[in-house]
């Protein structure tokens, strides 16, 4: 046999191995059908309603029993799913796309933004925070080695650290953290899963936050105003930060 | 040449051969006392008879999986749900969280066998199994 004919046979031989490997990996169907209908989970929170009532705190207070999140006495150690903050102008701000000025010492409730691009998830060294496929971005515990990259990653600062084990098992009977993981809010996954609404839009009376499908900012846009009726001004949706290019998924109306 | 050199060329490989296969066959060794005491317990007394009796009426969460089934590769399944449920947001009724609505006791169900092969898992620090 000629080495011509050699090369051939092989180049033959491997072209066709790999176009059938090609082939049956196109043709047969997927291996397993996710659960999630492929739509980005996402969250309006219409701030002239939630200030309406300043001291108002059934959110949280609904958040931290659904959820089992520790309060314990001293602040150090406290963990905040969802809080009301005080936006501050950023130091040294100023360029392009940073509109921090405007929105100075705005009252705002601040919660994980479940970002589409999350710092937390690409700092983590043990892919124990992941973005699932319908976008929320969630810890998970049995991995996380506590090595808090995700608290330092994240821009809007809505991770926080167990630095205790829970003394108190949830009523609810969801599990407990122990000591030594990171957490966030999940915008309630587990109940999401269940076809329920999230705690904090079920508590809240003024009807101020939502959890839907949202893909973009004109899905936020159309969706509030469905929601909260011709009063509410499309340019007003808006979202913390987004000129830092993690794409956030909370959007805030009258920001 | 002495005439006993061809002799003991063949000892040393086939003491060679012998500790290649012993050395091959050690895991296997292994398999079988570690599956000893799984199935009997290392006193050689019965494990784990259901704290209550199976109910008819519950749908049995582990399909037409056998006990013993059940008892070598419980963690096997329970990460299967475990990654399931956390990655892909699929909650089923298998869990560890559904164990204990038969399996009333922990330390009838679970802790006999984990104490009696010194494994602890830590899942009892973060879910409620009584």
């Amino acid at each position: 046999m000629k080495r011509r004919d050699v090369l051939k046979v092989v180049g033959g031989t491997f072209l066709t191995g790999t176009s059938c490997a090609y082939a049956v990996q196109w043709l047969a169907p997927s291996r397993e059908s996710r659960s999630f209908e492929g739509t980005k989970k996402g969250m309006i929170i219409h701030l002239d309603e939630c200030r309406k009532n300043p001291g108002c705190r059934d959110c949280i207070d609904a958040c931290h029993a659904e959820n089992g999140v520790a309060s314990p006495e001293d602040k150090r150690w406290d963990v905040h799913w969802i809080r009301k903050v005080q936006l501050k102008k950023k130091p040294g701000g100023g360029h392009a796309g940073d509109d921090s000025e405007t929105t100075e010492g705005q009252s705002i409730l601040l919660l994980c933004n479940h970002c589409d691009n999350p710092p937390c998830a690409q700092v983590c060294p043990v892919q124990a925070t992941f973005k699932r496929e319908d976008g929320i971005v969630v810890v998970d515990h049995h991995r996380c080695i506590g090595c808090r990259y995700c608290m330092i990653a994240c821009p809007y600062n809505a991770r926080f650290f167990n630095f205790r084990d829970h003394e108190e098992w949830p009523a609810n009977g969801r599990p407990k953290r122990s000591h030594g993981v990171a957490e966030a809010c999940t915008l309630c996954a587990h109940r999401l899963d269940a076809g329920e609404k999230p705690a904090c839009v079920e508590a809240c009376k003024q009807g101020a936050i939502l959890v839907d499908h949202i893909e973009n900012e004109t899905d936020a846009k159309k969706l509030a105003k469905a929601t909260w009726g011709g009063g509410t001004d499309p340019m007003s949706v808006k979202r913390i930060r987004p000129d830092l290019g993690t794409d956030p998924k909370v959007y805030y109306v009258g920001l | 040449m002495s005439p006993k050199a061809p002799d003991s060329r063949r000892d040393g490989s086939t003491r060679l051969v012998a500790i290649l296969v012993l050395i091959l066959l050690t895991p296997l060794g292994y398999y079988v006392v570690a599956g000893g005491v799984g199935a009997r317990g290392l006193a050689g007394e019965p494990f784990l008879e259901p704290a209550a009796p199976p109910d008819p009426a519950v749908e049995r969460c582990i399909g037409n999986r056998t006990a013993q089934e059940m008892r070598f590769e419980h963690w096997g399944y329970l990460h299967q749900a475990r990654e399931n449920a956390v990655r892909y947001g699929k909650r089923t009724k298998e869990g560890l969280d559904s164990c204990k609505n038969c399996h009333k006791s922990r330390e009838r169900f679970c802790n006999r066998c984990h104490d009696a092969v010194s494994v602890k898992p830590d899942c009892y620090g973060c879910h409620n199994y009584p």
